[in-house]
């Protein structure tokens, strides 16, 4: 190696073995060819070569060969440790409550197969459209199929919920503002309370308040420890006091208040330290007046998600509903928004399910429309009163208001019921042998009036039939005894309600008669009542009797209801016409022949 | 001095599967999407109600990935690439983890929990378990409408993986959450979260 002397020499002095150093060589100086031990020649050196050299070993990459990976993931909330159980064991039995009826296995068809052996779709929340949070639509896509939670084998449940009481609570989960407006009678409660039960079972919420009517609270105290036993709830107390300590120091997740006391409670409920992650509404309908205490209270209530129940949103008109949305989704209707706008506006958070839609295995409502002639003297009685009070009527010229013909109607409408004289009945006389037949079959009837008066006289016309009695003069601590009775005393064939008081929220599905003594003015009260035997559970057809007073004033008011009872549904439909669904006042003059009307301006 | 005989040198050491004091359930989904291998992995209790979930990014390996990596590149991307990193990245730790294919059955070489599969399905055979490869064992419980499957290198884990699916709620099929899974995952993709992972 003669030349080995002559290679640069690096200053090695004090560098470890394998540091590298920088060779500043003057590229643009005049470079001599050196020679190399490793080749034969000496190499040319160009500047693209000796940057070869620099970058050892003389291969072409390839790529990466390593592979990676990367990841991203979501954390939901935890359940709560009271909520968080572990599943009952397959070997005990499962736990059977008094009074409750749990599914048993064995009795169960699979319902994971149709009869054709394909597996079927299963029903699942699903996030709605307006849910732009990806962990949020993660949350209830990944949400265990609801099919199965409730057919008893895990969760107590008095019966298994029908697949569209299932799809009610499917589409309650994911949503922030919802109305589930159902037809009377198919379980808006059961799916409210399963709705919560499972939201309080996820983590999804830890504290919600329901707002019902006085007379329903006790129903929805029933019904919670039906379908969610686990869940506890508390309701207001009557003490202002007391509700005082329930609203600022009660750590029970579920609160009930009636709208009653709410109202009264306005500051507490609107304070910012109140806040409910759910509000649920019974019978939204009672916040259908806007400006109303209310629905301002209501409205007040700090909360995430907003949920009302009605199967009347709408009562007498298309605003109702806007109203009722007022509180669901706070600006979701424009003022003034047109009627025909409403359905477009609303309709993704609107279910409504009838029960020819969901139950054509449900026993039929048959409708009896019977025509009453009037006894000889109510007829005298009847033709008298109508007969002077249009001469008053006309008498009034423009000083008439809508009240003094109301006046008049309601007097022609007692005459129909009872002649005020003889108290001849020809409605009474035609449910007396109604009645026979209902209890020779052993069924049992519930008779709605208008009024108190004519229920104490038709109770004593049936004394027989042991009536019952449930109306407004029944003082409240004795209310549920009776329906309890009702119910479990087979000698008991008959209740009296009132419209006022029956109405709503009862379930009385063991019935099978309905016998309407006189007509209320609006259909969806009507309806309301009607249901209170026609709904689920109930095995058998629902006869109903509508009681009509043939050339009187109530067939007039029928005729005027029936033809406008379809606006109801219609609007949850296609329809578009604003139109009141009760009596508006010029049907009220209609009723008449009179020429007198108001003084307007 | 008693010579004491060697497990192979292929064996794995079957680690000591961790005791099921969760009663959680990992379900592990691992499939060939158009962007490539990706899967997603959800936590649930043990009533299916879920608790976390995870996504991995798409993994697409190149020519010479495919070529150095050869046999052994369908089950290294199920197990130690993307399975094993989406359960060490999940905070909350299942006390069983399924899987829905046999390539992620080797899964269990890499952690220390029990793993058991979903038996693929065997259109034109009665018995899906009949078909099974030799180096896997069959079995079925109430759980799963479907037979389940492990590794026989694992096959002592079998009575802890019997013991915990007896804990899990009786409305839960296991071959249920892969639907969610699946869903959570199109779900990603449309909302463009997939990519955002790679």
């Amino acid at each position: 190696m003669p030349h080995e002397e002559e290679f640069p020499t690096l200053p090695t002095e004090g560098m470890a073995q394998d540091e590298h150093v920088i060779l500043e060589i003057d590229l643009l100086g005049e470079l001599d060819a050196l020679p190399h031990p490793r080749f034969e020649r000496p190499l040319t050196v160009s500047v693209r070569d000796s940057k070869m050299l620099a970058n050892p070993p003389w291969v072409r990459p390839l790529g990466r060969l390593e592979l990676n990976v990367q990841t991203e993931g979501w954390k939901f909330p935890a359940p709560p440790p009271e909520f968080d159980k572990p599943p009952p064991p397959r070997s005990e039995p499962a736990e059977k409550p008094a009074g409750r009826r749990v599914v048993e296995l064995a009795e169960l068809p699979d319902d994971h197969t149709d009869p054709t052996g394909k597996p079927k779709e299963h029903i699942r929340p699903r996030p709605t459209a307006d849910t732009v949070i990806f962990k949020d639509r993660l949350l209830y896509l990944l949400q265990p199929p609801l099919d199965g939670l409730f057919d008893g084998r895990s969760l107590g449940v008095p019966f298994e919920p029908f697949p569209y009481q299932l799809e009610g609570i499917a589409f309650l989960m994911p949503r922030q503002g919802a109305l589930l407006a159902d037809e009377m009678g198919l379980g808006k409660t059961a799916q409210t309370i399963l709705s919560l039960r499972l939201m309080f079972h996820q983590g999804m919420i830890r504290n919600a308040l329901l707002v019902a009517p006085k007379p329903l609270i006790f129903n929805w105290s029933r019904e919670l420890k039906l379908w969610a036993p686990d869940v506890p709830f508390e309701v207001f107390p009557a003490d202002p006091e007391l509700r005082r300590a329930t609203w600022h120091s009660s750590n029970c997740p579920l609160k009930l208040i009636n709208y009653e006391s709410l109202t009264r409670d306005a500051d507490m409920a609107a304070h910012p330290k109140t806040f409910f992650d759910v509000v649920v509404l019974d019978e939204a309908q009672r916040i259908k007046t806007p400006g109303s205490k209310t629905a301002e209270v209501v409205k007040s209530i700090p909360r995430a998600r907003s949920w009302a129940l009605s199967g009347t949103p709408v009562e007498n008109h298309p605003d109702d509903l806007a109203n009722i949305f007022a509180f669901v989704d706070p600006g979701r209707i424009p003022k003034d928004t047109p009627p025909k706008q409403l359905r477009v506006l609303t309709q993704d958070s609107i279910l409504r399910r009838t029960k020819d839609l969901v139950q054509s295995d449900m026993p039929p409502k048959l409708i009896r429309d019977l025509e009453i002639e009037l006894s000889p003297a109510q007829k005298a009685a009847y033709e008298l009163a109508e007969k002077e009070g249009v001469v008053t009527l006309n008498a009034l010229g423009d000083t008439i208001t809508v009240q003094h013909v109301f006046q008049l109607v309601m007097r022609l409408k007692q005459i129909c019921n009872f002649d005020p004289r003889t108290g001849e009945s020809a409605k009474l006389e035609q449910l007396v042998s109604d009645m026979e037949e209902v209890a020779a079959n052993g069924h049992k009837a519930i008779v709605f009036s208008q009024w108190v008066e004519p229920l104490t006289a038709i109770a004593a016309a049936l004394e027989k039939f042991n009536p019952l009695q449930y109306h407004g003069r029944i003082p409240q601590a004795e209310r549920t005894p009776i329906l309890d009775r009702f119910k479990a005393d087979p000698s008991c064939h008959v209740i009296l309600m009132s419209y006022g008081t029956g109405s709503v929220g009862l379930n009385l599905q063991f019935t099978n008669y309905v016998f309407l003594f006189d007509r209320w003015w609006n259909p969806a009260i009507e309806d309301q009542a009607i249901n209170r035997a026609h709904r689920i559970g109930q095995k058998h057809p629902v006869t109903v009797t509508r009681f009509i007073s043939e050339n009187t004033v109530e067939k007039r008011i029928a005729d005027i209801l029936d033809a406008k009872r379809k606006v109801f549904n219609d609007l949850l439909a296609d329809a578009d016409k604003p139109t009141s669904l009760g009596l508006n006042e010029d049907d009220i003059f209609g009723l008449f022949d009179i020429s007198s009307r108001p003084k307007r301006g | 001095m008693t010579d004491t005989p060697l497990p192979p040198a292929s064996a794995p050491q079957p680690a000591p599967a961790a005791s099921v004091n969760s009663g959680n359930l990992g379900f592990l989904s691992i499939f060939q999407d158009v962007g490539g291998v990706l899967g997603g992995y959800l936590v649930t209790n043990t009533w299916g109600r879920p608790l976390e979930f995870r996504l991995s990014s798409a993994v697409q390996p190149n020519k010479v990935q495919q070529i150095l990596y050869g046999p052994t590149l369908s089950e290294y991307l199920h197990t130690e690439l993307i399975g094993k990193t989406l359960i060490e990245k999940t905070a909350t730790q299942p006390g069983l983890v399924i899987v829905d294919s046999l390539a992620a059955l080797g899964l269990r070489a890499q952690i220390n929990i029990p793993v058991v599969g979903l038996a693929p399905e065997h259109p034109g055979s009665a018995d899906p378990l009949a078909a099974l490869p030799a180096d896997v064992i069959g079995f079925t419980h109430p759980r799963s409408s479907v037979p389940l499957v492990l590794s026989a290198k694992f096959a002592h884990d079998r009575p802890e993986i019997e013991a915990a699916l007896d804990k899990v709620d009786q409305s839960v099929d296991l071959s249920e959450p892969f639907v969610r899974v699946r869903e959570a995952v199109s779900e990603a993709r449309k909302m463009g979260v997939a990519n955002r992972a790679a």
